[in-house]
């Protein structure tokens, strides 16, 4: 190329674009680097790993199966609880928030809803009485709810129609994504009491119920935004037809939303997957999730073995990546930025 | 095949909040009839149709369809079929399962749908292409998917929201013609709604024009191309438009840039503004001594069978005449019209209502 | 879809007789459907989120002792709070309280001075009571945060678990934006292999933090982790990372944006690719230099993006808890404790009120940061 040739429009200059390289491949060794490190930890030896830093194997040392062998042999039980507890509740919690959450996004979307503001007033005025009468004054929980329910009911009939000031779908919709703002300590504490009181500790119930909450914001906003952008003579057409709310719904919105749900599916079960500060409160044993079992290997008297540690943590990202590779396609295809830029 | 009904709309409202979309619609179509809803955009024609549907909540009002009041009745079972004017295809289904898809949600049996789409599809010429997705027909095809999905159900009645304005001029016009043919055929009422008043012409049995939610005329084509209610509908009506010139009635004539158009059989108080009405093609190029109007030749354009002469009038105003295709004439040359006196058409220049020869002025 | 469900059922009997059981079921379902679809969303929240936040709520202002059987529960009003910001906790939540330095009373007045100003700048743009009142919150925090860092810090004292979640916030956030956007910008230009790249740096985003923390604990040990050569090298062969508070802070910064920056990156280069190319070659014919270009056309387009994804960001970084737990258990002392971890500990000694009172604190300055900035900074970047 001439040096009066102008370049292309869009095209880079050759030290531009090598800076540009540069800069991306030291990032890539930044990225790639610890998960490498994990990987070779899990094969090395005590006294490798001990002795100080060796990064190649069979160069530096020689690969050793004994981490592995420790985690599928000998803790195979533990091990195997963890991993099933894990995918059970993953799958478990991400389906049922995913229909719970996609459901209730659609519905914001078609229908008209007007709830009273002073019945949701009414509401938490009663439910915090009936908490305040419980906690502080010893007042049998069962009896406080049924006061509560009863002034609640009594009073939105007698005052109903007096305060006619109504919510909107819109104030549905962010009241439900901002459930999301809650960290789980805020929470965690009294959905701790309240799985304790009916025995459901430590079962995969707790913490699949409690996953599938945490993560409906996520689903309802994507979600939402996902069948606004349906267009509704779809709809419209099927219902002329004699669909109901439901056939609509199965038969024509969801097979038209296939790549959206495809992507929250994967976000909500990653994360599910991953959740580490809900499980150590819900669980101590029978429920244990992957995120504890690593946690748990830090208790050992002999410090952590950070051979069988790489090992455990390997096994628990794999199947993480194989769905993040996926789940990556769909975001650059723009699937998930339209939520955002609304 | 059902009967065809008769639809009944009365006093018909919608209110969405402050804004009154829909005045006080009333109007009846007959069983069989074709009706075509027309008017230019927002002025409620489409929602005084998704009404009908049962998509818009009736406000104010009451719909009967084959006697049977309706008002409240979800859309499911007013037996009403609709073409979106974007087909409303469902992308992940085939053509078969498009057109087939009322049937298999009223739980028909899987022969039956079989052979009720082939019926369909065959009807609009489209049994060569049941396996193909709506992403692989022409525009024209998938109007014809969207017809048959609506006829495959034998509904009562029929509802067609501007279903040809996504095609070509080309195409719409082959479309129109084969459209009104099927209803004929079938014999289902039907109301169209579109802003084109070619296809309000073509196909209407009779034609309701609406503005601002308001009913302002309904009538067979003739009748509200010939003899409009208001200087609305006859603006309306017809391509190119009605020309309108305005002047002030001064003893039973109005005076217009140099020339007294006289007010024929019309009395009508002096000093009222009065509009002119004419057609372009009853009003003729002439000689200015003899002529209804002077005005300047704006520009002229050649159609093929016929020269279209855009004309400044007294107020600046651009007026319409039909002339001969071979007609010579230079941009700027001032020339005389002439228009016919039975086919002028006056109206209050206020208002807008119709003035009527043996009307009170 | 019309609103016509919830219409008289007497009328639609008439047309349609109910025909079999079935059939009634459907026909119940069918009109009732507007509800089935909300409720149990709503139901869920309610009981699993909003009941606990309630009940927090209550909790907060008592003293439980958990005992066989059961809990006792004593009302002590506000001394869960007292406790955290005025009485023994206050070391642990606000930080030690030492006199004012020279350079702290400079800061504070600083931070009062750019207050003030930001006050008045509002006041003279034109100013609605709902405006002024919803402001006042921004405002009392920037103030608070201001002096608690000029008493604390700057006048040479440790700061408690408030200002340390601040900093994960602000800082952490901050460079995970800068690097975020950056690598997007690069990726987003017209280079071989960039798909590639764009898979690599997704996936740390996906990784469980407790399996970052750990990883990380490795890679930054001096005399065993891969780069103890270099520290050797350094000299710096004794020093650990988790003794020093700031490298400390430093150490779990950098852990985080290892997980969060794919975050920010993968968002922002959708939205660059979502710039339509025409608007950068009109400029580039116009002879817009690259800056230019980037300062120009696609900078306003991004950032409604950015600003949504920031708010995203920010969320989840109040809630920052496996990271600090896993890599310095909150040490050395508190100083790399977030508010959550806080919490996390007093609900390890038992201490459920302390625990809420912390959770809610927490609650607050979120919600009023997150308001802060989706009023103040998204909502008005969308409209403009």
């Amino acid at each position: 190329m001439s040096l009066f040739t102008p370049r292309r429009i869009g095209q880079m200059s050759p030290g531009g674009s090598l800076i540009t390289y540069l800069l991306l491949l030291a990032w890539a060794a930044f990225v790639i680097f610890p998960i490498y490190w994990l990987v070779i930890t899990s094969f090395k030896s005590i006294s490798d790993v001990n002795a100080g830093p060796v990064y190649l194997p069979f160069i530096d040392f020689q690969p050793s199966l004994h981490a592995w062998k420790d985690l599928l042999i000998e803790d195979w039980d533990d091990t195997r609880r963890a991993y099933v507890n894990s995918i059970i509740i993953a799958l478990c919690s991400t389906g049922l928030s995913v229909l719970v959450g996609s459901m209730a996004a659609y519905a914001l979307v078609r229908v008209t809803y007007a709830p009273r503001f002073s019945t949701i007033l009414l509401f938490v005025l009663s439910l915090g009485g009936a908490l305040a009468a419980s906690l502080a004054y010893g007042v049998d929980w069962r009896l406080a709810g049924a006061v509560a329910v009863a002034i609640f009911v009594l009073a939105v009939r007698g005052l109903g129609n007096r305060f006619a000031a109504t919510l909107g779908n819109g104030d549905i919709l962010f009241w439900m994504i901002s459930q999301r703002i809650l960290a789980p300590v805020v929470v965690v504490v009294p959905i701790y009491m309240m799985f304790q009181s009916v025995g459901l500790l430590d079962t995969r119930t707790a913490i699949i119920v409690t996953y599938a909450v945490i993560n409906l914001p996520i689903v309802v906003w994507l979600m939402f935004d996902f069948f606004n952008s349906i267009p509704r003579d779809l709809e419209e057409s099927a219902q002329l037809d004699g669909a109901t709310m439901f056939t609509v719904f199965r038969e024509v919105v969801l097979p038209l939303s296939k790549p959206g749900l495809a992507a929250t599916t994967l976000l909500v079960m990653i994360l599910a997957w991953n959740e580490y500060l809900l499980a150590l409160f819900l669980s101590t044993a029978d429920a244990q999730t992957m995120p504890i079992l690593v946690a748990a290997m830090n208790a050992g008297e002999r410090g952590i073995l950070w051979w069988t540690m790489s090992a455990v943590i390997v096994v628990m990202i794999l199947p993480v990546l194989v769905l993040a590779i996926v789940l990556q396609r769909f975001i650059s295809k723009g699937i998930l930025v339209g939520a955002v830029k609304g | 095949m059902m009967e065809a009904k008769r639809v009944e709309i009365r006093s018909m409202d919608k209110h969405y909040g402050a804004f009154h979309a829909v005045k006080d619609l009333t109007l009846t179509v007959e069983p069989g009839e074709f009706l075509v809803l027309l008017g230019p955009s927002g002025c409620g024609k489409s929602t005084a149709l998704r009404m009908i549907a049962g998509l818009e909540e009736i406000t104010g009002g009451a719909l009967i369809l084959g006697g049977r009041d309706v008002t409240h009745v979800l859309p499911k079972y007013r037996d009403i079929a609709m073409v979106f004017q974007s087909y409303a295809l469902y992308p992940h289904k085939t053509v078969a399962e498009n057109i087939g898809f009322p049937l298999k949600i009223a739980g028909a049996s899987v022969a039956d749908q079989q052979a009720a789409v082939l019926d369909a599809a065959t009807q609009v010429h489209l049994e060569q292409l049941l396996d193909r997705y709506p992403r692989e027909l022409s525009g024209g095809q998938r109007q014809r998917v969207a017809l048959a999905r609506a006829i495959i159900r034998r509904p009562a009645l029929f509802l067609m929201d501007e279903p040809l304005s996504n095609l070509d001029a080309k195409l719409r016009g082959a479309m129109r013609a084969e459209l009104k043919r099927m209803q004929k055929d079938l014999g289902v009422t039907t109301i169209y709604v579109t802003h084109d008043q070619i296809e309000a012409m073509t196909l209407a049995h009779r034609v309701a024009i609406m503005r601002d939610g308001v009913l302002q005329q309904l009538g067979t084509p003739k009748e509200v191309y010939r003899d409009p209610a208001n200087i609305f509908v006859a603006g309306f009506m017809g391509s190119p438009p009605m020309n309108f010139v305005t002047g002030t009635a001064l003893r039973q004539a109005i005076r217009v840039g140099d020339h007294d158009v006289p007010l024929a059989g019309l009395s009508v108080r002096d000093g009222r503004e009065i509009s002119v009405g004419f057609r372009p093609e009853d009003a003729a190029l002439c000689d200015p001594a003899e002529a209804t109007l002077t005005a300047e030749v704006f520009i002229a354009e050649m159609t093929g069978d016929e020269t279209l002469v855009t004309l400044v009038g007294p107020h600046e105003d651009h007026l319409i005449v039909r002339a001969d295709p071979d007609l010579q004439i230079d941009d700027g040359e001032r020339v005389g019209i002439r228009v016919d006196p039975d086919r002028r058409y006056y109206f209050d220049a206020e208002t807008g209502a119709r003035l009527r020869p043996d009307g009170t002025g | 879809m019309s609103d016509l469900t919830s219409e008289s059922a007497a009328q639609r009997d008439a047309i349609l007789p109910a025909r079999s059981r079935g059939d009634r079921l459907n026909e119940w379902l069918d009109r009732n459907s507007r509800h089935i679809f909300l409720w149990p969303a709503v139901l869920l929240i309610l009981v699993f989120s909003i009941f606990p936040l309630v009940a927090s709520a209550v909790i907060a202002f008592a003293r439980i002792r958990l005992q066989a059987g059961g809990y006792r529960v004593r009302f002590v009003g506000w001394q869960n709070f007292e406790k955290q910001i005025f009485g023994s906790e206050q070391f642990h939540f606000l930080g030690t309280f030492g006199p004012v330095s020279v350079l702290g009373w400079v800061f504070g007045l600083a931070v009062t001075a750019g207050v003030i100003w930001w006050i008045v700048a509002y006041l003279r743009s034109g100013w609605t009571v709902i405006g002024t009142v919803g402001r006042l919150f921004p405002w009392g925090l920037v103030l608070l945060l201001g002096w608690l860092l000029a008493v604390t810090t700057l006048s040479g004292r440790p700061f408690g678990t408030l200002l340390t979640t601040y900093f994960y916030v602000l800082v952490g956030c901050g460079i995970q934006f800068l690097i975020g956007m950056g690598l997007a910008f690069l990726c987003s230009r017209a280079i071989r292999g960039r798909n590639v790249f764009r898979v690599l740096f997704f996936l740390p985003l996906m990784i469980t933090p407790i399996g970052i923390g750990y990883t990380f604990r490795m890679m930054e040990d001096t005399s065993k982790g891969p780069f103890a050569p270099v520290w050797q090298w350094a000299g710096l062969g004794d020093f650990s990372w988790a003794t020093d508070p700031w490298a400390a802070r430093m150490f779990i910064i950098i852990a985080d944006s290892w997980q969060w920056i794919p975050f920010v990156f993968i968002m922002l280069l959708a939205a660059f690719e979502n710039v339509p190319r025409d608007f950068n070659e009109a400029a580039q014919m116009d002879g817009a230099s690259e800056w230019q270009i980037f300062r120009e056309i696609t900078w306003p387009q991004i950032l409604p993006v950015a600003a949504t994804v920031m708010l995203i960001r920010v969320i989840e970084a109040f809630k920052i808890v496996d990271l600090p737990n896993i890599m310095t258990s909150g040490g050395p002392g508190i100083a790399t404790e977030s508010m959550s971890l806080h919490a996390l500990f007093a609900w390890r000694s038992l201490d459920l009120g302390q625990a809420s009172a912390v959770a809610y604190l927490l609650l607050v300055v979120t919600v009023i940061t997150c308001v802060s900035f989706f009023n103040l900074v998204v909502l008005k970047r969308v409209r403009t």
